[in-house]
């Protein structure tokens, strides 16, 4: 009989009283649909209060409405767990802001001689019964781990029983006793609206969002000279606060996005077989190759000649890459007269390697600053960047038992002879130069 | 007796261009002013360089964290920094954007001193520990170029050294031989290897930066004693405070080069530039392939070099160099207005070029 009071009689009664009696104040006495406002008689304690108490309540009051309306929304967006989390995070610490708020609230309301003088009964009940709810709200909140997507299926299809008119109560009459408290808190704060400063709740005041602000003061000549002075302070701390909040904020996000970027730079690249094997099989590769040049340089300091290439694999027009004793690139090729032709590749000018391939003049190119060389002679083409001649290069050919059957040196004339035609199984090798006198 | 007056001389000469009664905050900072003229956005480019090289610093040591400077190593650790490590491309890439930007900020900053007489009696020293650290700054430009070992970077330092070398050839007599010993001395070995990898590894992030480091605080703490100087012949409109006035303009100025070199950095690899096959590892059996060429702040010495005789260069450089590093004295009577006529004449040609360098190198040479 109770419950049935509690749960159906009085939300009707609460509902009815609420609306019916809204419309008869907004109609008999708009001006006293706000607030009073007693911001001029105390007005710091009121700004530790006021205004978490709204922050907080405000935020708490949006949770229950999407609930409440859009039951489906809500608990799909709480499958997310991360959601759920930040959701009920949220929600105790906006209870706790606004329980906070509210207590610093009563207190002022009751120690402040000057708002004690505006004070009516009904302000107290009603300030009194908002803490009592918020509390028991918390309370059961944080006693029975339901969590928010609990209410979905009990306390809002009782509520849409009710306003579709198809009461039913057994969604709630099993609750603890917590719950119930925090319901009939609920239906009783509905059924104070019209007879409260509680129906502030229905002109929320949005517009002072983007209005310019205001000073409430009396109105006299030296009040009047004291706000301006205090309006251009407050401006100009205003502006001081934005600017500043506005460098705090850029240097932050700064701060925040390089520190992200060292950390994950000097934490280096997370481990990825394949990166690093194919990045291993180049390192290896690259080590090889130097090993290969470190054993090309040990073996031109060591030995007095060195294999360049099977005579049978020169060509006439396309020379053939080595490297001398000099450790430069040097080209062999098939001379005219048949002999090989060994000529540094190293261009006179600045160092570049000279091209392989013999134009229709006989010539190498340098692709570096366009020198023409004609490998006959060494002699870079009129007007060439470089000036000096390509030198030639001592050579030797050597037969399948490592004797030198026929060698030259740059300048004079080939020392031995040999018959054409045992030419191909010959093969063709540098020859040390003479060490520089130093 | 003839002793003390060159003492005094000296003592007298130092006093003036460094005045240690100065050396207080309350001169140094507190009353500092700066003048507000037609040219006093000259007066940030030197706090640009500043600011860039702290950039290159920074960048420079998180780079040093993984670069590893060997023949068979260096290019791999480089691909390594900018494929691998979470924003290595990026730290890679301010480095590049940085070192451009610097030695951009350094130029500008030598053109408009210069054009200002900010050399005048008593700032000889700043003008000459600036021209050195311009000096500086282009031997790190050339150094790094070489550490990724890349094609263009081993074939581009081969002919930078090379040139050295070709000095001898106007050298009477045995001196003929010294650039060739200078060359191999940098290089380390016969031709551009490890031994010039090492030594340019050395250069580039120990001697380099320290000398850098040493020059630049005898150059800011005489700038700081001497304060602005007033750069233009006109009285200028008003003196604002340095600090924190224009410190606070200064910061902001940093703040958006900041920002431009991060959006820079970000979206346009430096090698973007470049034709791909260049980035390449260095080959040392490989021909040299085609378009190497230093880096665009070389330009305005390569490409006349590559027109001109070698001797025109050489003696159009050396007298050049000599007289910025002499300015003070040499162009002790010059008026501002020649100054400014000369160092705009310099700009138009480090310009033109920088921007068509190539396209005059054509028409040369066709």
């Amino acid at each position: 009989m109770m419950d049935a009071f509690l749960f159906v009689g009085l939300p009707y009664i609460a509902l009815v009283v609420c609306v019916v009696g809204c419309i008869w104040r907004a109609r008999q006495n708009r001006f006293s649909m706000s607030a009073r406002s007693s911001q001029f008689l105390e007005d710091r304690q009121l700004l530790f209060g006021s205004t978490p108490w709204h922050i907080g309540i405000g935020v708490v009051l949006l949770g229950h409405i999407i609930a409440g309306l859009l039951p489906r929304v809500w608990s799909s967006i709480l499958t997310v767990s991360g959601a759920l989390f930040v959701i009920e995070t949220v929600g105790v610490a906006c209870s706790i802001l606004a329980l906070v708020g509210l207590g610093v609230l009563i207190f002022r309301r009751i120690t402040s001689a000057r708002v004690q003088a505006v004070t009516t009964g009904m302000d107290l009940v009603v300030v009194g019964l908002l803490f009592l709810q918020v509390l028991v709200g918390l309370l059961s909140a944080i006693n029975y781990r339901y969590g928010s997507a609990w209410s979905t299926g009990t306390v809002v299809p009782y509520f849409w029983g009710l306003v579709t008119l198809n009461p039913d109560m057994t969604y709630v009459t099993g609750f603890p006793v917590l719950f119930k408290l925090h319901l009939v808190g609920a239906w009783l704060l509905i059924l104070l609206v019209p007879f409260t400063r509680l129906m502030h709740v229905l002109v929320v005041p949005v517009h002072y969002l983007w209005r310019a602000p205001q000073l409430v003061i009396w109105s006299n000549a030296r009040r009047r000279r004291e706000a301006i002075e205090a309006t251009i302070q407050a401006e100009s701390r205003r502006q001081f606060i934005k600017g500043a909040a506005g460098l705090a904020g850029a240097g932050g996000l700064l701060a925040i996005g390089v520190s992200q970027k060292v950390v994950g730079y000097f934490r280096g690249p997370a481990a990825d077989l394949e990166a690093e094997s194919a990045l291993l099989a180049k390192k290896l590769h690259r080590l090889q190759q130097t090993a290969e040049e470190r054993a090309l340089e040990l073996e031109r300091q060591r030995n007095d000649m060195i294999l360049v290439a099977r005579y049978a694999d020169l060509q006439d027009a396309k020379g053939k890459y080595f490297i001398d004793y000099q450790m430069a690139p040097g080209l062999a090729f098939k001379g005219k007269d048949g002999l090989p032709l060994l000529i540094s590749a190293k261009c006179t000018h600045l160092g570049c390697t000279v091209a392989s391939d013999l134009d229709a003049q006989g010539r190498v190119l340098c692709p570096c600053h366009v020198s023409y060389f004609d490998v006959v002679t060494g002699k870079p083409n009129e007007g060439a960047p470089a000036k000096k001649p390509l030198p030639h290069l001592a050579w030797a050919l050597v037969d399948a038992t490592g004797k030198v059957v026929i060698s030259k040196r740059p300048g004079s004339p080939p020392e031995g002879s040999v018959p054409a035609e045992t030419l191909p199984q010959l093969s063709l090798y540098i020859t040390k130069p003479p060490a520089r006198i130093a | 007796m003839k002793l003390s007056r060159t003492l005094e001389q000296t003592e007298a000469y130092l006093g003036e261009r460094f005045p240690v009664d100065k050396l207080n905050y309350a001169s140094m900072v507190q009353k500092k002013e700066v003048p507000v003229h037609r040219l006093s956005w000259a007066y940030y480019l030197g706090g640009l360089a500043l600011f860039f090289f702290a950039v290159q610093v920074f960048t420079g040591l998180m780079l040093l964290f993984y670069y590893q400077p060997t023949v068979s190593d260096a290019h791999a650790s480089v691909e390594y920094i900018t494929e691998h490590v979470p924003g290595g491309a990026l730290v890679r890439n301010m480095h590049a954007w940085a070192s451009s930007l610097m030695i951009a900020a350094v130029m500008v900053h030598l053109l408009t001193t210069f054009a200002m007489k900010a050399f005048a009696r008593p700032r000889e020293l700043t003008w000459v520990s600036g021209v050195l650290l311009f000096g500086i700054t282009l031997g790190l430009g050339f150094t790094g170029y070489l550490l990724p070992w890349h094609q263009v970077a081993v074939n581009a330092t081969k002919i930078g050294l090379e040139s050295v070398e070709q000095i001898g050839a106007y050298l009477p007599g045995a001196m003929a031989e010294w650039p060739r010993a200078v060359k191999e001395t940098i290089q380390g070995e016969a031709t551009v290897g490890q031994a010039t990898l090492s030594r340019f590894f050395a250069l580039h992030v120990i001697i380099l930066p320290l000398a850098m480091v040493g020059v630049l605080g005898l150059h800011l703490v005489s700038v700081q004693l001497h304060g602005m100087s007033r750069g233009v012949d006109e009285e200028p409109r008003r003196l604002e405070k340095f600090f924190p006035t224009f410190f606070i303009k200064d910061l902001s100025v940093w703040g958006v080069a900041f920002m431009a070199l991060f959006v820079i950095a970000l979206c346009v690899p430096f090698e973007s530039f470049y034709a791909f096959p260049l980035f390449e590892p260095f080959d040392p059996n490989g021909s040299t392939p085609d378009g190497i060429k230093p880096e665009w702040y070389f330009y305005f010495v390569y490409y006349p070099l590559e027109i001109l005789p070698y001797w025109v260069i050489l003696l159009g450089s050396g007298v050049a160099g000599m007289v910025l590093l002499a300015a003070p004295w040499v162009l002790k009577n010059t008026t501002r207005k020649t100054l400014q006529l000369l160092a705009i004449l310099a700009g138009i040609y480090l310009l033109v070029m920088t921007i068509c360098g190539e396209q005059i190198y054509h028409l040369f040479k066709s």
